[in-house]
């Protein structure tokens, strides 16, 4: 038996945690960010509209970050927070 | 599994079978490490060895999209693990440092979609003092130097940066310098300054990390005239396919052979003229890159109203075709298309 040194180093951050999922949606306000992949904002606003249609939330905000190979800016994410209480992004190509 | 050991600071520790190839290779194949290839076992003696009485815990960069801290320590690991010699170590740390620049844009490059890899090129006296391979073959296989800190590179984004594929490199094809990336300017043949001194670093020895795809050939091998060579660069460059047809912003690297290079300057070109030639000569109809994109990442300038037959060129500035000298005897050189979001980076080399 001999000890070897694993090849992964530290994390500088802890994984960041998932938001409670809200119980219900009806009455919240939702917001869609874009993350500028040529078909995210379709899918987006259909799945938003879907979810103002089924379950009754408002959509409050459509918008997009400034491309797809950067993180959101905090300003912006400051503003999403402002105006909406269930945030739907993701990728799409 | 167990504690570190004083002089070991954070680093976890694991226990392996034995030192045979096979038990550490299914060792890492269990916990989803490695790249595939066989791996040298790094023990603590070996890694003091790498280390060569360097500080370890020195932090060079934290590396996305897991954010793990690439210490020293961390990096020699991974050197040993590629099986590189403790003297091509300050060429690794270095190029760990240059990729976690921000211009850089590693969390974009190790999660994109795009095959980009990160291209290391080591410039200056290092080239010969560390065995580089600047001459034939400088891409391909045979010489430990370049296989092994392009390998270890490849190592450290995966290990501690997490870039597995399909779970943080989300790189739908992925491609063949993701093993290893590791090439050298072969400044002896070269009739202009070394690259680094060209971007205005003053150092005897300098690392390039430069994150872009495979190389694409190009060749010619009857031309004695700087023009009718550079079009075939151009030709190779002024596609639909890359990146740099929507992302404007993106830079070209143009890694000539001497042979091409030497004709290219007894024409009386220096590399801004050959910069200034595939910019202005690497250029589509406004109308093709119209009818091909709706959506374009390009410069305002781009942007604006011009005809239809408006030729438009392959990058924003001239100063985005990269141009070095590498390879040995024959007539083939090759372009480097970029993924786009992201900027080259040189650095002095440090230890």
């Amino acid at each position: 038996m001999l000890k070897i040194y694993s090849p992964e180093g530290l994390q500088g951050q802890q994984p960041l945690q998932l938001a409670p999922a809200p119980a219900a949606l009806a009455g919240l306000r939702l917001a869609v960010l874009d993350n500028r992949k040529p078909n995210a904002r379709l899918l987006l606003e259909q799945v938003a509209h879907g979810l103002a249609q089924r379950a009754g939330v408002c959509v409050a905000a459509v918008t997009a970050k400034a491309n797809a190979a950067v993180a959101c800016n905090p300003e912006l994410l400051g503003q999403l927070r402002e105006q909406a209480d269930v945030i739907l992004t993701g990728s799409a190509d | 599994m167990s504690t570190p050991r004083a002089g070991e600071g954070a680093a976890e520790m694991i226990d392996l079978a034995n030192d045979a190839p096979e038990a550490i290779f299914d060792l890492f194949e269990q916990r989803g490490w490695g790249d595939g290839l066989p791996l040298v076992p790094p023990t603590s003696e070996r890694v003091t060895l790498m280390l060569g009485g360097a500080e370890p815990d020195e932090i060079l960069g934290v590396i996305p999209p897991r954010f793990g801290v690439a210490t020293r320590r961390a990096v020699a690991i991974n050197a040993v693990l590629a099986g590189c010699r403790p003297a091509w170590l300050p060429v690794l740390t270095t190029a760990v440092r240059a990729l976690c620049r921000d211009e850089v844009n590693l969390a974009g490059v190790q999660a994109t979609t795009h095959p980009v890899a990160p291209l290391v090129i080591v410039h200056g006296e290092a080239v010969d003092a560390l065995g580089f391979n600047a001459g034939c073959g400088t891409f391909g296989p045979g010489t430990r130097a370049n296989a092994t800190v392009g390998r270890a590179l490849r190592l450290v984004l995966l290990h501690v940066g997490g870039a597995r594929p399909g779970c943080g490199d989300q790189s739908t094809q992925g491609q063949p310098s993701k093993y290893s990336f590791c090439i050298a300017e072969n400044a002896a043949h070269s009739p202009w300054e070394a690259y680094h001194r060209s971007r205005g670093l003053d150092a005897p020895s300098a690392v390039t990390v430069a994150c872009c795809e495979n190389p694409h050939n190009f060749h010619d091998m009857e031309s004695a005239r700087a023009d009718r060579i550079l079009l075939k660069a151009a030709s190779a460059l002024a596609s639909l396919g890359s990146n740099n047809a929507c992302i404007s912003q993106g830079e070209i690297f143009v890694a000539l052979c001497p042979e091409h290079a030497a004709t290219i300057a007894a024409d009386g070109w220096s590399r801004a003229d050959v910069q200034s030639f595939l910019y202005e000569r690497a250029r589509l109809p406004r109308r093709v890159f119209l009818e091909a994109f709706d959506r374009r990442r390009w410069a305002p300038w781009m942007q604006a109203d011009a005809s239809d037959d408006a030729l438009l060129p392959m990058t924003e500035h001239a100063d985005n075709y990269r141009v070095l000298v590498t390879g040995g005897p024959g007539k083939h050189s090759c372009v480097l298309p970029s993924w786009g979001m992201t900027r080259s980076c040189t650095l002095p080399l440090s230890p």
